[in-house]
């Protein structure tokens, strides 16, 4: 019991300031006005003060505002009761439970310290500071007092108060610029006045709001995830926090977010071409993996929205994240002529499930215990797809294929162009009525329905897509009744299972470019820590 | 303009060129960059749909404003 307690300079009910410097000898006694024990404490203290504060420094630093002149005025209190206002002090002291005294020397070492009410500890710590002072030892009616009391907690450890002290104290995790709000304002107002937000009302991030945030992660909030494009700005997690916090997500959603801004700030994401296309492309997430459940993320009914928190929150999250700390801004880098609701956001689970499959993220290389955000580049959808009278497999696939010649025109094939396919759960039911159908069979089927010769491909009056006319006359005839699938590949098919369990509807997300003058999609393991 | 600014840097001089419409997002990016004389030459909108001959065409009137910019360096 030798460590030094952190000096102070609180004001007393009459507003004249008090300093403690570290050193004794003192008694500093912390209370809570509505603290049964601190007030059972209260008698006591003043008892101790009579005998010895001739001799001893008395100083009870209150956790109750205004309240505090309740407590001292109810027990008679005559030595300095101090406001300890926002709980800074008790913070710094580091204790847990009130009353919290501390008996400290001339040197400043804490000969006696404990929380809450032993009757003979007190006892035990009147008789020390009588032979210490050389004075008569203070006349307490030691039987009148309870035994044991516990204590309360203390005051700043309530939520609002200790994040709020956390960020506010030396050593704070918190770097960021701080911004003043002026009382007058309107918070909401001045947050879209800042530029912040992407057209929605945005949640104001506090510090008390970051640092909860920061909770949902074991990373450093000072850690680089990346680089964001186009002004290159540094997305630290503090940063992706607090674009988190101002998106609406809650501190488990932090890891999603993090995993999600290192997938788009790779080169084959292409987050910069991404933003800026005139195209109007837009960043589709997919999550998959034990995460899922654990936060409520939705791959089932109205997965692609609205109305869940998790998918709402992490994919404007993200958006948020490009705006703010890429400052990719409508009119500025970001281009898109039409734009794209799913700028504001496009975040869903995979309905693992009911998928007949592996799930995406096996697929694509992990373990099923992994969670994992896999990111497309996408400029339309979700589209729907619409069979309601399919029976057999063939049939369902076939639909499904005839679906997606709307990626960019139906007169256009052979394209090296993903397309993301939500497959619902009663087309995969009729997909796998006979047994399995697997999703590379699928890919087939979708590329044999949409192969169409390509003399229909030929530019013409009903539209000046396609090939032109001089290359269609060198092609001639053969050529031009050769037979082209709508995708130049069939791994450019992505395929996920997705919503809910009655309706014959499927989706499919339509891509932007890919490959390297464009989008390749990426996979990132969720780090959980 | 990253490629302007990343040239530049390099001490190589460098003019971007981008169709009409493209003048705002040059100006939004070569700010962000920190480089705010970082140069580029406007050509008449739009090109995806251009012929080759068009395309000739744009390119001769930009040629004398890319020269230009270059010779300011």
């Amino acid at each position: 019991m030798s460590d030094q307690k952190p000096e102070f300079i609180l004001k007393d009910l009459q507003g004249a300031a008090h300093h403690f410097d570290g050193t004794g000898p003192a008694l500093v006694c912390f209370v809570k006005e509505d603290c049964e024990t601190c007030n059972i404490a209260g008698p006591v203290l003043q008892t101790l003060s009579q005998a010895y504060g001739d001799a001893v420094r008395f100083l009870v630093p209150g956790q109750s505002g205004e309240k505090n002149a309740d407590f001292a005025q109810r027990h008679g209190l005559t030595m300095p009761v101090l406001e300890d206002a926002g709980c800074k002090t008790s913070f710094s002291w580091d204790f847990e439970i009130v009353p919290a005294l501390y008996w400290i020397d001339e040197s400043g070492a804490v000969v006696t310290h404990f929380e809450g009410f032993v009757r003979d500890d007190w006892q035990a710590l009147s008789d020390q500071m009588a032979s210490a002072t050389g004075k008569a030892a203070a006349q307490v009616d030691w039987d009148s007092l309870p035994a044991w009391r516990p204590g309360c907690g203390s005051k700043h450890f309530d939520p609002e108060v200790y994040d709020a002290l956390r960020a506010e104290a030396e050593g704070s995790r918190l770097r960021a610029r701080k911004v003043e709000v002026a009382s007058g304002d309107d918070m909401a107002e001045f947050m879209f006045d800042q530029g912040f937000s992407d057209g929605l009302p945005l949640v104001p991030p506090t510090p008390e709001r970051v640092i909860r945030m920061l909770e949902g992660t074991h990373r450093d909030p000072q850690d680089v995830i990346a680089t964001v494009p186009p002004n290159m700005g540094p997305a630290t997690v503090e940063k992706i926090a607090i674009n988190a916090v101002m998106a609406g997500c809650k501190p488990e959603y932090l890891p999603v977010v993090i995993a999600a801004v290192e997938a788009v700030c790779t080169d084959e994401f292409n987050i910069h071409g991404v933003t800026a296309t005139t195209m109007g492309a837009a960043t589709v997430m997919v999550v998959n993996g034990p995460i899922v459940d654990k936060i409520g993320l939705n791959g089932g009914l109205g997965a692609l929205g609205a109305g869940n928190r998790a998918n709402a929150t992490i994919g404007r999250a993200l958006r948020l994240i490009i705006r703010n700390v890429g400052g990719a801004t409508t009119g500025g880098v970001e281009r898109s002529v039409l734009g794209n609701p799913m700028k504001y956001t496009m975040c869903f689970a995979e309905n693992e499930e009911r998928s007949p499959w592996e799930p995406l993220h096996v697929e694509r290389g992990f373990k099923a215990e992994d969670s994992v955000v896999t990111v497309f580049a996408m400029t339309g959808g979700p589209v729907h797809l619409v069979d309601q009278t399919s029976r057999r497999p063939d049939q369902i696939a076939g639909s499904l294929g005839q679906g997606l010649e709307g990626v960019f025109l139906p007169k256009m094939h052979n394209l090296p162009i993903d397309a993301l396919l939500v497959v619902c759960p009663e087309h995969i039911n009729t997909l796998t009525v006979d047994g399995p159908y697997s999703k590379d069979r699928l890919r087939d089927r979708i590329q044999q329905v949409t192969a169409r010769p390509l003399s229909e491909m030929v530019q013409d009056d009903h539209s000046g897509a396609g090939i032109p006319v001089a290359d269609a006359e060198r092609m001639g005839p053969e050529k031009l009744a050769q037979l082209a699938p709508k995708f130049a590949g069939k791994e450019y098919i992505h395929i996920v299972v997705a919503g809910g369990d009655a309706g014959k509807f499927s989706s499919a997300f339509h891509g932007w470019a890919t490959g390297e003058v464009g989008s390749i999609s990426v996979s990132r393991k969720i780090d959980l820590g | 303009m990253h490629d302007t600014v990343w040239f530049e840097i390099q001490g190589i001089p460098s003019v971007s060129i981008a169709s009409s419409v493209f003048g705002q997002a040059a100006e939004t990016q070569r700010k962000a960059l920190g480089m705010e004389g970082a140069r580029y030459v406007l050509v008449p909108h739009p090109i995806q749909d251009a012929t080759d001959d068009e395309m000739r065409a744009k390119a001769r009137e930009a040629f004398d404003q890319i020269i230009g910019a270059l010779r300011d360096a």
